[in-house]
């Protein structure tokens, strides 16, 4: 050095030095690790969706890449960002902030993208030269088979209804989920190879498989059998059931007659869907009646909204006792009693009206089920299933709305994947081990300080008027803009969005950078554990570990 | 140009003709005057190739000053009283690493109680630090100071404090004249760094140094503030061949000729007491005046050969060593080693009270008369004082000392200074 710079002063400057000799990591008493946590939405969906993998490419603009990552769950991408009640938005951590990502409005904008530019999924395994039999279309039967499909198995739909889909054709009214969505969607499934046979009701399980050689069956026949209330009547045709009106919507020819003055029984989703199809259909009035109150109806609140700005009558604390030879319904006010439970209070009343359609909930066709041997129905008329969703029956397994859990079409969703996987496993002599799930990333792990306000892209819908006159679909998607917006409005709770501030604030530039999409890694020789980079990560993708000393 | 100027802003333009490249200060009373005035002149252009750099403390204000310094940067910053106090540790550094860097120091007490206004307690608190440090009488002294201050520095590859007394300089109007740009290009060469920190030719400023080297460091630094010693009256040469005026240097004699008592004090409060003296003279009274303008490096030697025709020796300051005495004092006392001179120590001003000519001649005439108690603390309320130790011995439990003097002197409104 010195004989460099011969004037420098003595003993300040100095060789180049370096202190990286000091390996400081030995000072840590806990270290900080890289970890992915459980985002919550991901954590709600019951069709276990990857949400924020998929906003993460959607926000860079790759839709494809997003879809597929989508589609590595889901096959109904469009289906769903429709139809579904996204719980995932109920739990999406950025709700206190602002709004809820609009995941739902994403996920739809991505299914229509691939159906209008035609993607299709990737190719499958290899065939297994196993064959799995799928009794049903619905959205159980239809991803229990996608998946199948992926895996390398053959598979076969028997499918009792004359068009595939389930409950999104005979139940979900068009103007929530058009046809031509729901039709796009399942011809993409069978373009893989899936065979699917209409109009076929299978009646005797063991023989349908044994005859088609089927190593393994997925049975997912919903829940179609109306229940019923005795309500005497002199005039029994006055009496509908709302499963089989809007079946009649999807299949006849003919729209069924209601007349004009309708009353539909009931308090659940089905019952707003039928009073907003009957308005649709032409009646001056689409009376709801419900024995409890309205707080108390199990129908989503947003779609009781929708139904009264439609100009749908909702009567609640009111039973109907019966049909008098004027044709007048006699109704029963009701109270909630000191329980909170409804309790009638004798006084009575009487509505005129055409029709009576009773929404008051489905029961499962078991008869057939209950003939094969060892499968045990529950005193809900339900299937029971095992964690790995077989029944009894080696073999069988069933999903959907036909076993006990919620019936919406994101569980029917999950629970053909679910079945899917573990079908697979016993196909091969194995049992299917789910991965261990992550920590959940919720609102604690979050630095939100972090994060811009950013309020919701509101999707628009139809004004009133044409949807009391059409079967119109309401909500319209979003476009490239704001969905992309959107997208980006996701705070990607848990896991690494590389906004490179651990990578900013280490003290010790112990955060090494391994390139776009890479992520970092720590040095731990130099890393002292002062744990910055954990508080200062905006989503709670660094944890700190205490180290054994 | 002559100009009737607030001292911060002859300051600001002293600064601003010494041509900095870099300025970086966090403000602080009383000297935020200066610094803002410095920002402003960066932004209207009227400083050129000078960055500001706003920082978010003292102790980052120095820090940069460091780092631009050490890549060979001219640079300025300021501060005072606890601004200073937080930047202790980088301003051991600045001097130990030799960067000329030239912070002017707007002198004020330091908390607590917190106070504002002006004493020497806060460079007092860091004299040691290595670094030069000058005391301006004057607001036209102030600006000369800064002017010598980057020349010393840059000669001596150390850093200068230009200490100016808080609101009594700082804030105060008077005519200043201020130099033109020529007259300071002439005087001060543009800044030829000893050394400049270069990636492209690396080494390290200021690692790890063992026993076996670090007394030689320290001694070398020394020897640096001793060579100083003849540099500064160098300079104020320099100085006066180019300006034509008698500013800076080790210190100021007044009416020294044939001086029996000797007043010896610093910064502004030299005025005062000359004015008294010039009184006191017609009177018969044969009292000279020393005003120190380079506190560090001390001239010891300077000091004794000009006190050699005292009896006695009133050391007048702004600055008290709690437990035991005056400061500046000791330093005098020093440099009348083995010589049998009475050295009086006398407190004053301390927080900004204003020292009056009145007690000045009261505070003489009880010198002359062999009267003045060692240390001696002018205007001091002896009354409070008095009831505070009483009520301290009687119940030990008794509140902070500061608090129970305000009570003790009624709801206390300080005047503006
Ligand atoms: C009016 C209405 C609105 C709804 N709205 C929503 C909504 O907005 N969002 C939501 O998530 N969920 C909604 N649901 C619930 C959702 O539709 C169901 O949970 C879902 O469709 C269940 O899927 P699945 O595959 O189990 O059964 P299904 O969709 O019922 O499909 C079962 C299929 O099996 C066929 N099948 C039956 N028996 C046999 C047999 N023996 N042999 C061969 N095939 C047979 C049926 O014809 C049918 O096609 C709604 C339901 C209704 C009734
Ligand atoms: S912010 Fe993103 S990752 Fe977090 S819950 Fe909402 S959608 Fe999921
Ligand atoms: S701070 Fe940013 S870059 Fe670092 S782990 Fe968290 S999200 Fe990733």
């Amino acid at each position: 050095m010195s004989q460099q710079h011969p004037d420098v002063p003595f003993a300040v400057t100095l060789d180049v030095g370096s202190s990286l000799a000091n390996l400081t990591g030995t000072w840590r008493t806990e270290r900080p690790v890289y970890v992915d946590r459980l985002p919550p939405c991901n954590h709600a969906c019951p069709a276990g969706e990857n949400i924020q993998a998929w906003l993460a490419y959607a926000e860079e603009g790759d839709y494809e890449a997003a879809w597929r990552e989508a589609m590595r769950d889901n096959p109904l991408p469009a289906i769903m960002g429709r139809a579904c009640y996204h719980p995932c938005e109920g739990a999406c951590n950025r709700s206190p902030l602002d709004d809820a990502v609009n995941i739902h409005a994403v996920e739809r904008f991505l299914g229509d993208q691939a159906i209008e530019k035609g993607w299709v999924p990737a190719a499958g395994a290899a065939p297994t030269g196993k064959k799995v039999l799928v009794i049903g279309a619905g959205p159980s039967g239809l991803s229990a088979a996608y998946h199948l499909r992926r895996l390398g198995h053959a598979v076969t739909i028997r499918e009792a209804g004359p068009v595939p889909g389930g409950m999104m054709r005979f139940g979900i009214p068009a103007y929530r989920l058009p046809r031509e969505i729901v039709q796009a969607e399942i011809d993409r499934i069978l373009a893989m190879g899936v065979d699917l046979d209409l109009n076929h009701k299978v009646e005797d399980i063991q023989a349908e498989m044994k005859d088609g050689g089927f190593d393994a069956c997925f049975l997912a026949i919903g829940a179609h059998l109306a229940k019923r209330v005795d309500i005497p009547t002199p005039d029994a045709g006055k009496i509908l059931d709302a499963i089989g009106v809007l079946r009649e919507m999807d299949t006849s020819e003919n729209p069924p007659l209601l007349g004009r003055r309708v009353v539909v029984y009931g308090g659940g989703n089905t019952a707003i869907d039928m009073a907003r199809t009957a308005k649709r259909l032409g009646a001056e009035e689409a009376i709801i009646v419900y024995r409890r109150t309205r707080e108390m109806m199990p129908a989503h609140d947003f779609e009781v909204e929708e139904a009264l700005a439609e100009g749908v009558i909702l009567n609640w604390l009111t039973t109907i006792k019966e049909i008098d030879d004027s044709g007048s319904f006699v109704v029963e006010k009701m109270a909630l009693n000191d329980e909170g439970w409804p309790e009638p209070t004798g006084e009575f009343d009487t509505i005129e009206a055409d029709s009576l359609v009773l929404a008051l909930g489905q029961n499962v066709d078991t008869g057939f089920i209950a003939k094969v041997p060892g499968v045990e129905i529950d005193k809900d008329g339900v299937i029971q299933v095992g964690p790995d969703m077989m029944t009894g029956f080696e073999g069988l397994f069933a999903g959907g709305d036909m076993v006990p859990s919620e019936r919406t079409i994101t569980v029917a969703v999950g629970h053909g994947k679910k079945a899917a996987r573990h079908i697979d496993a016993w196909l091969g002599g194995a049992r299917h081990e789910p991965p261990p799930r992550h920590e959940l990333a919720g609102m604690d792990k979050l630095n939100t300080w972090y994060y811009a306000d950013a309020p919701k892209a509101v999707q628009p819908a139809l004004d009133v008027v044409r949807r009391q006159t059409s079967f119109d679909e309401i909500h319209r998607g979003l476009d490239e803009t704001n969905a992309l917006y959107e997208a980006r409005r996701c705070l990607s709770c848990g896991n690494c969005f590389e906004c490179d501030n651990c990578y900013g604030v280490c003290p010790d530039n112990s955060v090494i950078k391994l390139g776009p999409g890479k992520r970092f890694e720590f040095n731990y020789d130099y890393c002292k554990g002062c744990g910055i980079c954990a508080a200062e990560c905006p989503c709670g993708a660094i944890e700190m570990v205490p180290e054994n000393i | 140009m002559l100009e009737q100027i607030e001292g911060s802003h002859a300051v600001a333009k002293a600064i601003a003709l010494s041509r900095p490249e870099v300025i970086c200060a966090y403000p602080i009373t009383p000297q935020t005057h200066i610094v803002e005035r410095c920002a402003e002149l960066i932004r209207v252009g009227a400083i050129r190739n000078c960055e500001f750099i706003n920082v978010e403390s003292e102790f980052a204000a120095l820090s940069v000053a460091i780092g631009s310094s050490a890549a060979g940067a001219r640079t300025y910053t300021a501060t005072a009283s606890q601004g200073l106090l937080f930047m202790a540790e980088a301003v051991y550094n600045a001097a130990g690493l030799g960067l000329p860097i030239v912070m002017t120091i707007g002198n004020r007490a330091i908390g607590a109680p917190i106070n504002i206004w002006n004493d020497h307690s806060d460079s007092m608190a860091l004299r040691d630090a290595g670094w030069i440090q000058l005391h301006a009488e004057t607001n036209q002294e102030a600006a000369d100071l800064h002017i010598q201050a980057f020349k010393l520095a840059e000669r001596l590859s150390a850093p200068v404090m230009v200490c100016m007394d808080g609101f009594i300089l700082t804030h105060a109007y008077e005519r200043v004249e201020i130099p033109t740009q020529d007259q300071v290009d002439a005087f001060l060469p543009p800044y030829r760094p000893r050394q400049i920190l270069d990636p492209s030719d690396p080494y390290s400023i200021g690692a790890m140094v063992g026993p076996e080297a670090f007394m030689e460091v320290r001694y070398l630094a020394h020897d640096k503030l001793l060579q100083a010693l003849g540099v500064i009256p160098e300079i104020q040469k320099e100085f006066e061949d180019i300006f034509g005026r008698d500013s800076g240097g080790l210190f100021h004699s007044y009416r020294m000729e044939d001086a029996k008592t000797v007043v010896v004090t610093m910064g502004s409060l030299a005025g005062t007491v000359k004015d008294l003296v010039d009184d006191l003279h017609k009177d018969g009274a044969r009292i000279g005046v020393i005003s120190l303008c380079s506190y560090r490096p001390f001239p010891l030697d300077g000091l004794r050969y000009a006190l050699r025709g005292a009896s006695k020796v009133i050391v007048l300051e702004k600055s008290l060593a709690p437990g035991f005495g005056g400061v500046l004092a000791s330093d005098v006392r020093m440099a009348l080693q083995g010589v049998d001179t009475h050295v009086h120590t006398v407190i004053a001003g301390l927080g900004g009270r204003p020292i009056t000519r009145k007690s000045l001649a009261r505070m003489f005439a009880r010198a002359e008369r062999g009267e003045l108690k060692d240390p001696h603390f002018l205007d001091l309320d002896l009354d409070i004082v008095r009831r505070e130790i009483d009520n301290q011995r009687g119940q030990i439990t008794a509140g902070p000392i500061a608090e129970n003097i305000l009570r003790e002197i009624g709801p206390c409104t300080p005047k503006a200074v």
